[in-house]
Parts: structure tokens; sequence; C-alpha cells
């Protein structure tokens, strides 16, 4: 994901001038790329900048944002947000305090589909909502080196780390979550020998606070390189239905190649302008306007929220109310 | 008693025209060359003469005088609740019956029916298409061949519209007992035990009418999450939340995903896209119907059980049922065991 934003930082018009990675070779990889220099620790890297972009495992999210507050510098930062609600307030406070602004990349909300989705149910287009369906299913992630993803300590999981997007775009759409039930195959295969390396799939349902409902469909489950997205909202008066299957601008028979597929497998979205892109030019436009960002930090909190009554629910088997998790 | 009738048509009809399916079954049951579609009973004589028409079928104003006919079988497409009288009038009268989904309203009426057909030795089959259907039944060859490895879910949505235009009782409390999750539960509920081999231990549903709010005075939406016995966990999306514009009724959809990876199932996906005054989906594939009824006359032709029982049509009334629970505890319910 720093290739990601480091190009679209560049073609937002910004400098990247600091590179820090756990991994010196992937620092080197881009420092050459976009002519910046490698620090070997963040302390040194937020000397040099006015913002810092963390694209770096979730488990340092926290710490690191602390780090920045407090030399004064804006953040952005992957989503989840944090791995628990106690370390997201914390950084929200330490920005707070420091007087620089946090922003939660919640890319999905910067896909065009899911805002003209959003416009659509805004502007009453469907009535008032009622079972809102969300799909997001990919493989398992592969890293070079240490594949964090599969570390629930560290990336929260499937359900933060995946499903996250869906639970901030459901709520965006049909506000407050009241109750939140989840099934997961990790939790259900839980004395599986196979457990560590074992794929994900998992099944949450959502309560809103508006009597809507939603169901959020998250997997790491297919085999390596297919990665599917839907929505489907039906509203009183109206439905939309969209799938990444059935909108490919592009469809390509060609022999296979050597060089497989991206690591994480992001979406291929052949637009005019990238969705990572747009994402980074709010964040340049809100930071010079100082106006508010289309995430703001309570929402991305929320998100986490939803996620961790989902993990609580796997947990113990029981519908959770969100007042619950604290 | 035991009927024995190999070289003889056999002769069928339907008891009441109440359930939209009575349409569906009618023109196939006059196609079907080894039988004698004798005609069908509904009370309702309105409704009765204009199928009459529709279908050139004779219109018995009652029960009795269909079940006069010395009729082999009969298919039941009364109301959901109602189905148990119907059911005793045909197996006092020594017919099979095949009984649309879901079999009635509650437990007790569901038992009584079992009753009244093992002391008449008559079949009761429950009428789950779906299983009939070509890509299910690869599905469930693919399942059982272990191309998806270890089953870790499934994910199926059987959605539609209201079905109200067509027959306002669906959406009506006393004569259908539920809205869309009496009408849509059963059939996903019925495959997934079928296609794992494996009982519902818990059922979990979140259960609204977001959709007629003020209008009908049942459910218009389900979320459901049932867990299986091997585990396996399965969603079902039985809401009615298909617009009236929507190019068809809906459909019925399936995701099965194991550690191999995944299987999807679009199972009314054979359709033309027509344009007039708007887009509507003409199915070109087959009708599952068809092969169910065929399956219900073998049965019968063979003198042995059909293979959906009333234990199947009974098993996804208790889930249905138990998704109102469910959504009035807000946790899910546990399902113990069927004795039987």
């Amino acid at each position: 994901m720093g290739q990601v934003h480091a190009a679209a930082w560049l073609e937002a018009g910004a400098q990247v001038v600091a590179v820090h990675s756990a991994s010196l070779e992937s620092a080197l990889g881009l420092a050459a790329r976009y002519g910046a220099r490698v620090c070997s620790n963040v302390a040194e890297l937020l000397e040099q900048v006015d913002v810092v972009d963390l694209c770096v495992p979730t488990h340092l999210h926290h710490a690191m944002t602390l780090e920045a507050a407090s030399a004064g510098k804006h953040v952005v930062c992957e989503k989840p947000m944090a791995l628990d609600l106690s370390d997201a307030r914390a950084m929200i406070a330490a920005c707070e305090q420091a007087d620089v602004r946090l922003f939660i990349a919640h890319v999905v909300r910067f896909f065009p589909q899911y805002r003209a989705a959003r416009d659509a149910v805004q502007s009453g287009q469907i009535g008032s909502l009622g079972v809102i369906r969300l799909k997001r299913a990919a493989y398992q992630p592969r890293v070079s080196g240490e594949n964090w993803f599969l570390d629930s300590a560290k990336s929260g999981g499937m359900i933060l780390d995946l499903m996250v997007h869906d639970f901030d775009y459901a709520r965006w759409l049909g506000g407050p979550v009241a109750r939140v039930f989840a099934k997961s195959a990790r939790a259900s295969r839980a004395d599986s020998p196979t457990y560590y390396t074992l794929s994900d799939f998992a099944l949450v349902t959502l309560e809103f606070k508006s009597g809507a409902m939603a169901q959020i469909e998250g997997g790491w489950a297919y085999p390596a390189g297919v990665f599917r997205t839907a929505f489907d909202i039906a509203g009183s008066s109206g439905l939309i239905e969209w799938s990444s299957d059935d909108t490919n601008t592009i469809k390509s028979f060609l022999e296979p190649t050597n060089s497989g597929s991206a690591e994480v497998g992001l979406p291929l979205s052949i637009l005019a302008e990238d969705p990572y892109l747009t994402q980074i030019k709010h964040v340049k436009q809100a930071l010079e306007t100082r106006t508010e960002f289309l995430v703001t930090p309570i929402e991305a909190l929320e998100a986490l929220r939803i996620g961790l009554a989902a993990k609580r629910s796997l947990e113990t088997g029981r519908s959770i109310s969100i007042s619950e998790v604290n | 008693m035991p009927v024995q009738i190999s070289t003889v048509k056999l002769r069928v009809g339907i008891m009441s025209f109440a359930h939209v399916h009575a349409d569906g079954y009618t023109p196939l049951l006059q196609a079907m060359p080894d039988l004698e579609f004798i005609g069908f009973s509904d009370t309702d004589l309105v409704r009765g003469e204009r199928a009459a028409k529709t279908h050139g079928a004779k219109h018995f104003s009652g029960h009795e005088m269909l079940l006069a006919q010395k009729l082999d079988a009969v298919i039941v497409c009364c109301e959901n609740v109602g189905r148990r009288k119907l059911v005793e009038m045909a197996a006092q009268a020594g017919t099979h019956v095949l009984c649309e989904k879901p079999i009635e309203a509650t437990l007790e009426d569901a038992l009584a029916m079992r009753q009244a057909c093992t002391s008449a030795g008559v079949n009761f089959m429950t009428a789950f298409p779906m299983r009939f259907d070509p890509s299910i039944r690869l599905l469930r060859d693919r399942i059982q061949n272990g191309d998806l490895g270890k089953i870790y879910a499934a994910n199926g949505i059987n959605h539609s519209e209201i079905p109200r235009h067509h027959r306002a009782w669906f959406a009506q409390k006393a004569l259908a007992a539920g809205g869309a999750v009496m009408d849509h539960t059963v059939h996903l509920t019925d495959l997934y035990r079928w296609l794992f081999e494996s009982e519902v231990t818990e059922v979990h549903a979140v259960v609204g009418n977001p959709f007629y709010p003020n209008q009908i005075d049942v459910d218009s939406a389900g979320l459901v999450t049932l867990t299986l016995e091997n585990q396996v966990f399965a969603g079902i999306d039985c809401s009615w939340s298909r617009p009236e514009t929507y190019p068809r009724w809906g459909h019925l959809k399936l995701e099965v995903i194991g550690e191999k990876g995944a299987l999807e199932v679009d199972a009314f996906a054979q359709h033309l896209n027509v344009y007039r005054d708007r887009l509507t989906w003409q199915n070109w594939g087959g009708d599952p119907n068809r092969a169910m009824l065929e399956e219900f006359f073998a049965s019968i032709r063979e003198a042995r059980a059909p293979s959906v029982t009333w234990q199947d049509g009974f098993e996804a009334l208790r889930v249905a049922l138990a998704c109102y629970d469910s959504n009035d505890a807000k946790q899910p319910i546990r399902m113990e065991r069927t004795s039987s």
C-alpha cells in the first residue's frame, strides 16, 4: 500500500521526501523511485515532512500516530484505524491536542460506484433503507517476508483488515448500528490442525438503529488473483445492484505470464482516475483548505467498533449490542 | 392402502389454486403423457373460474368433489394455514400428496399431516423443486466429490418481489402465518441440509418489515444465519426486496466456500433480456418443477418413499419458525435434533 500511496501523493502534486520501512529493501526501492531519503527511524522521518502516511501493519498505527502527533505532523493512516477502541481514542485525542489532522484511509468511499450508490440513497432515490448486502471476497494476502496479515494480533484478521471497509460503508449508508452477529470459518474451525494457515470467510449481520439490516460477506478464501465485490441496496421504493462480476470494462484472454498477481489483491478499476488517487487528492485538498475530511476519525472508530463487535460475537456465539463494545 | 398402478395412467388433481405455483404445475401436468389431469378444486369460485379459463382445466367447487374422482395423487396448493385440513382429506381418500412449502404454519399441524398420511399409507412429498435443478445437482456432486475440500460456509439469496399482486394472502398473517421468512427461508434451508447432509443446530435471524411499513401485517425482510452439525454456517437472504419494476420475480443464488475455493450457482441465470415497456427476464432454461413432479409420480408407481419427504418439509418449517424466535430473543436459537 506504501507504493500505491506514494504514487498518488506524487500525482496529487506533493513531494515524497522521506521513507521509512522495516524492510530496507522496499524503502530503498521507493526512495529511488521518488527521489526520497531513506530514514532509519520514524523520528528522523518526521523531521523531514508535513504529513506522514502510515502504511504500516495495523498494530503499529497507534504508537506511530502518537509519535507523529507529538512531532506536530498531520497523519494519514491505513484502515483499520487500530486494533482496539482505547488505541483509537488515544490517536484521536493525541491529534486533537497537537492540533494536527488525522485521516483514516477508508478508500472504499472514494470508489465511484460506492459513492454513486451512496448519493442515490442520500437523495432519496430508493426511499428508506431496508436490506443492504455488501460483499468483499478475495484471497489470502501474500506479502514478501513475514505475513503480518495472517497474524490476528497484528492485523486483526480478515474481519478487521478486510471487512472494516464495508462496516464503514454500511454505516455511511445506514447510520448507527444497534446489533452485530457474526460467523467465520476461522472461528468455526478453531480446533483445526491447520488453523494458523486457514483461509477465512465470514458472514456478519448488522441491525441498524433505524430498523434497516445488512449482511456483510468477507472472504480470504478464493484462489490467488480472484477478488469480487458487490453491493445490493434495497429500499422502500427502489433498489441498487452492482457487482464487480458484471462491470468489467476490459476482458483479457491472454496466455498466462509468470509475474502472477498483486500481493494483496487490489481491485482493478479501469477508471479515468484511480480511487486511491482520488482519496489522496481529497486529503491534500482538505489539509490545504482546512476543510473536513470525507471520513472523520470518529467514523473510522465506529467502523472499528462494529468489527470488534463482530469479533466478540465470534468469541461468544452471541448477538452483540454495539453498546457492549467500549 | 398401497396402490398398485404401473401401466394405468395416474389420475391427478390440484387442491386449491391459492398458491401461485398451481399456475406453473397445471400446464406441466396437462403435458405429461402418462397421467390424466382430472382438474382442480377451489372454494374461491371467482379464482376457480378464472383458472379454469386460463388453463382449460376442470374446476371443482369443493375439495370433496375433486377427491371423489378416485384420484391417485393431488398437489396441495392452498394457503400456508390450512394445508393440514386438505392433506388430511386427501389422505383419508387414499390419495398421495405433494404439498407446497412451508408445509404448514405450526409444528403441531405438520405433525398431524404426517400422522394422517402414515395411517392412510399414502406418500407425502414436500415441494422443494430446487433439489431437482441441474446446476444445484452438479453443485452437490462436486461438493460430495470433494472438489471444494472441507466446506467452510455457504451464502444464499432467495429474494423476490412481494407476491401480494399475484396472491394477496402471501402477505396476510392469518393465511400465511408470516411473510418473507415463511415464504423463502425453507428453500435454501432444505438445500443446505441436502447439500451438506447435516442438520441445523443454530438459527440466527434479523426479521423486519422495512419495505411495506403500515401496509402489511407480516415481515418483508429477513437475514438468516444457520449453523449445521458439521460446523458449516450458511446465510439466507429471504427478503421481498425486489421492487415491482424488477425484470423478474427475483432469484435463487448460492455460493459455497471451501478450503479449495468456491462454487456459485445462479439457478435462474438462463434468461433473455426482453425490452418492451420495461425490461423483463424471460426464462429459456428448464423448469425444475417438471423433474420434481416426475419424482413424485415415480415414487407412486414404484411404491416407494419420495426423495423429498415430510421430514424435509418439517425440518425446514422448524427453521423458519426459529427465525422469528431468534428475532424476538435478539439471539441465536439452539436447535435440538428431531427424534424421529
